[in-house]
């Protein structure tokens, strides 16, 4: 019947596979590629340049520094993971599991601390706890004093960050608690198992994955920021990375330095996949009941309410509130047609980095499908690892490569019309939206692949078979029916631009600047009240996007 | 002449170490409908996938009209093959309305109001033109998809597993409907079933695949009275293999190198036939719309025969006709 035509071996012989290669390349196997080539520049780079060597200072950093930087992180690692565990589970736990007075309201506001950086809860909490500051005010008023406390060190640092992290364990805990904890808790009833034992035995370890996921996201953050550790006065890696660019002027230590950050940062990602890797948790949601809250007496009700709203109170209320007062001071002073005019250019700058990445994103997610290759359809997954790497890595990364272009550029430019054109990348909007992008495309990526994978391929399959190229199906049918994804991405990736701190003051022009940057200025500079107007500016085009996400969540 | 011609077709998704469509070759006439028919994991989506272009074959070659399609240096891509395809879930543009779905391949702009018209007037769903597909029962579905495929005119029509979404009720008329559909038209067309009932009552040719490799292909009624092996055969409906020593008891005298089975039908109880046999009844099952009965012979062998009613007494006569006899080679 078959004419025999040989076996595997002439079938995937190495002349075939050639043929194969030959017929299945195309120019989107090129233009994905390309796309993963930009976006891994940084970090290529970081890799390649420890191979020159470290700087001069490097002993010294080794002998005095790193023993420190290593200890502070850790203990940052250390603290951070136990109270954003105590308040992100057990907050999660409360308000899926009970019943109790403005549940609804404190189950957003329990979000809402991700929409202040890091950086600026730490000035907040600052003042709150400073000399002549809130606390102490209020405590002379009713005619007492308290003892002095101070916040400025490492467990100060702890606190602030966890203050202001929390919510990324509280949403991923309490998606799983909402979605899959009520088979468990019946099965447990009718078993005759308590409530308590349910959820240590069970509860938990059903939702560990979720929980570490988002405990992974904490700690990058974590080790990400240079605002509040730099207030604080807490000497880490990032803040280590500033001192070796802009004190010591020595890029090879800032490289290195680099580099024992990024690899911390893999050992987290590996432990994640490993321990999400070791158990088939999978619970299948579609067929799961949502959690049945439970009514308890009146007292306890209060209880639970004041329980669950410590975090919220503290995360956010307080700066917010601390913000507030410094603003209502200060707001003659700080605003300004310079300040509306650094809010027009934090905006533009944020809009144009997000359209570009959401682009890029874009791009990437369907290209890399046109590709037939395997391989480079692979590849494409490095392309969203920026997130994981902090953004003073990136701006190392990214600085270091385009000094070379620019340099090039100019050597060939000016051999050609003896005409100094200065630099063109380093330096300037377009190195620093790239780095935005690197840093981002994760962000971007995220929503929009979730969004191309709930409605699958064989749409755009029909679409093609029907006559009408990918590029056609794209705009006719793919781009339509993702356009809540695409909505998403942006305003996600916009309001992380907003935020970003370290990257934007290692590569923005000297004539630009941004909100986060004025905020961090005028606390570098002591006027810290006058920070706060920048500051509440960037909440509230935080909290837009945290409402989205959560409503993405209830659904 | 040949429409479609398939040579040595192969395809693998872990890089040749289990093949999912191992070298399969065949060719379908032009207007002739064919049915694939195969289990899940027979690779027929596989196959499909190859001949629409959504698929790079590994090995072998796929000729449409005499031009390559797709080889080993060719990938003609699934938009210039000229090809229709009605998936299993229809994949109707869920933003688009009917008209605007059914008018989505039309290439001449001009006809294309003219064609729409005249394809939904054809499966009878004229009217339905501003009407959403959420809005339409399954079998209204699954007809604006076949409208969809057929209105630009292929030259063959690819229809998976159509009817896999329908209830029982609505499926044999659909079936039936459709297939008219396809016949008046004069479309080549093939589709990939796992229900060989389907397969028989529409198709010209049935090819049957089985671990992606293709194990035989005849006219409907050809395949049914000579399937090559017996799993061919099962495929259309239970049958009772019986061992050269059992057929010797019943006084047949089988061919060396050869084995035999009957379908169950075949297999006549207290009726005159030419090779007949007492047999003691072991056990006697309700199986709904048949009682399967467990004999042994006098001999000792043991094996499974089904009756249309009760039989309460302590021996039967059983027996067959040779010309019923399915014969397959021994390798």
């Amino acid at each position: 019947m078959t004419k025999q035509a040989g076996n595997k071996n002439t079938i995937y012989s190495v002349s075939n596979s050639i043929k194969r290669f030959k017929r299945d390349i195309n120019q989107w196997s090129i233009t994905t590629l390309t796309i993963v080539f930009i976006i891994a520049i940084p970090i290529l780079t970081i890799f390649f340049k420890l191979f020159s060597g470290p700087g001069e200072t490097w002993d010294h950093i080794v002998k005095n520094l790193l023993p420190k930087y290593l200890t502070n992180t850790s203990l940052l690692i250390i603290g951070c993971t136990t109270l954003v565990l105590l308040m992100g589970v057990s907050a999660a736990w409360i308000v899926s599991r009970y019943e109790f007075p403005y549940r609804k309201q404190l189950e957003w506001l329990l979000i809402l601390p991700l929409a202040i950086p890091s950086y600026i809860t730490a000035y907040s909490y600052a003042g709150v706890f400073d000399y002549g500051g809130t606390l102490e005010l209020l405590f002379r008023t009713v005619g007492t004093t308290l003892p002095k406390i101070d916040i400025m060190n490492v467990s100060g640092l702890i606190l602030i960050l966890s203050l202001s992290l929390y919510p990324y364990v509280y949403v991923s805990a309490r998606t799983v608690f909402l979605t899959q904890a009520n088979n468990l808790i019946e099965a447990s009833k009718l078993l005759g198992v308590g409530e308590f034992k349910t959820f240590f035995k069970l509860i938990l370890p059903l939702a560990r994955p979720a929980i570490i996921g988002g405990l992974i996201l904490v700690l990058m953050e974590v080790l990400n920021d240079y605002g509040a550790a730099k207030y604080y006065g807490v000497s880490t890696f990032t803040t280590g990375i500033f001192r070796a660019w802009f004190a010591l002027e020595e890029p090879e230590t800032a490289v290195y330095l680099s580099a024992i950050l990024v690899t911390i940062i893999f050992g987290l990602i590996m432990i994640e996949k490993w321990q999400r890797r070791k158990i088939g948790y999978h619970n299948d949601i579609k067929n799961n009941v949502i959690l049945k809250r439970k009514n308890t007496t009146k007292k306890k009700r209060w209880l639970l309410f004041f329980l669950a709203s410590i975090p919220a109170v503290l995360g956010f209320i307080i700066p917010v509130l601390q913000l507030l007062y410094w603003a209502s001071l200060t707001f003659t002073t700080v605003f300004s047609w310079d300040f509306m005019s650094i809010s027009l250019q934090s905006l533009s700058i944020a809009l144009l980095a997000a359209v570009l990445t959401v682009g890029f994103a874009l791009g990437l997610i369907y290209m890399s499908k046109w590709n037939k290759l395997k391989l480079i359809k692979n590849l494409t997954k490095i392309s969203i690892l920026g997130y994981a790497i902090p953004g003073a890595v990136i701006a190392v990364g990214v600085m270091i490569p385009t000094l070379i272009i620019d340099k090039w550029l100019n050597r060939m430019i000016a051999a050609a019309f003896d005409h100094n054109i200065g630099l063109v990348i380093n330096g300037t909007i377009i190195g620093l939206t790239y780095a935005y992008m690197v840093r981002f495309l994760a962000v971007g990526y995220n929503p929009i692949e979730a969004n191309a994978l709930k409605i699958g391929d064989r749409l755009a399959e029909s679409s093609r078979i029907l006559g009408k190229s990918n590029i056609k199906t794209f705009f006719k049918i793919n781009f339509p029916l993702i356009q809540k994804g695409v909505i998403s991405g942006l305003l996600l990736v916009f309001v992380d631009v907003m935020k970003e701190l370290p990257l934007t003051l290692i590569l923005k022009p000297y004539d630009v600047s941004t909100l986060a940057v004025k905020a961090y200025e005028y606390a570098s500079d002591e006027l810290i009240a006058e920070a706060a107007l920048p500051s509440l500016l960037i909440i509230i085009t935080g909290i837009l996007p945290v409402i989205f996400l959560n409503k993405l969540i209830t659904k | 002449m040949n429409l479609l011609e398939v040579t040595t077709l192969s395809k693998s998704f872990d890089q040749g170490k289990t093949m999912a469509l191992d070298q399969v070759s065949f060719t379908i006439k032009q207007g002739k409908v064919i049915a694939i028919v195969g289990e899940s994991g027979s690779a027929k989506t596989t196959l499909i996938r190859l001949i629409s272009g959504l698929e790079t074959p590994d090995y072998g070659v796929i000729k449409l009209k005499g031009e390559v399609i797709s080889s080993l240096e060719t990938m003609v891509p699934p938009e210039k093959r000229n090809v229709g395809l009605v998936f299993q879930d229809y994949a109707l543009f869920p933003h688009l309305t009917v008209a605007a779905n059914v008018g989505y391949g039309i290439k001449d702009k001009t006809m294309k109001e003219a064609r729409i018209a005249e394809v939904l007037n054809l499966v009878g769903l004229a009217g339905y033109e501003k009407r959403y597909p959420h809005q339409l029962s399954g079998g209204q579905q699954q007809r604006v998809a076949l409208a969809r495929a057929i209105a630009p005119q292929p030259e063959l029509l690819i229809l998976d597993e159509p009817f896999s979404n329908l209830d029982t009720m609505l499926r044999e008329q659909l079936r039936n409907e459709i297939f008219e559909i396809i016949k008046k038209t004069a479309i080549t067309a093939i589709f990939v079933t796992h229900d060989t009932e389907d397969a028989l009552a529409v198709s010209d040719r049935i090819m049957v695949l089985k671990k992606g490799k293709l194990i035989q292909k005849d006219k409907a009624k050809a395949l049914y009275k000579k399937p090559d092996t017996p799993y061919v055969a099962s495929l259309f409906g239970t049958i009772i293999e019986l061992k050269n020593n059992v057929l010797e008891e019943f006084g047949f005298t089988p061919e060396t190198n050869k084995h035999y089975a009957l379908r169950a039908q075949d297999i006549k109880i207290e009726k005159t036939t030419k090779y007949q046999l007492e047999v003691q009844l072991k056990r006697v099952q309700f199986m709904g719309e048949y009682y399967q009965i467990e004999v042994i012979t006098s001999n000792g062998n043991q094996f499974m025969i089904h009756a249309p009613k009760k039989y309460k007494q302590e021996t039967l006569t059983i027996g067959f006709n040779p010309k019923n006899l399915l014969v397959f080679e021994t390798n």
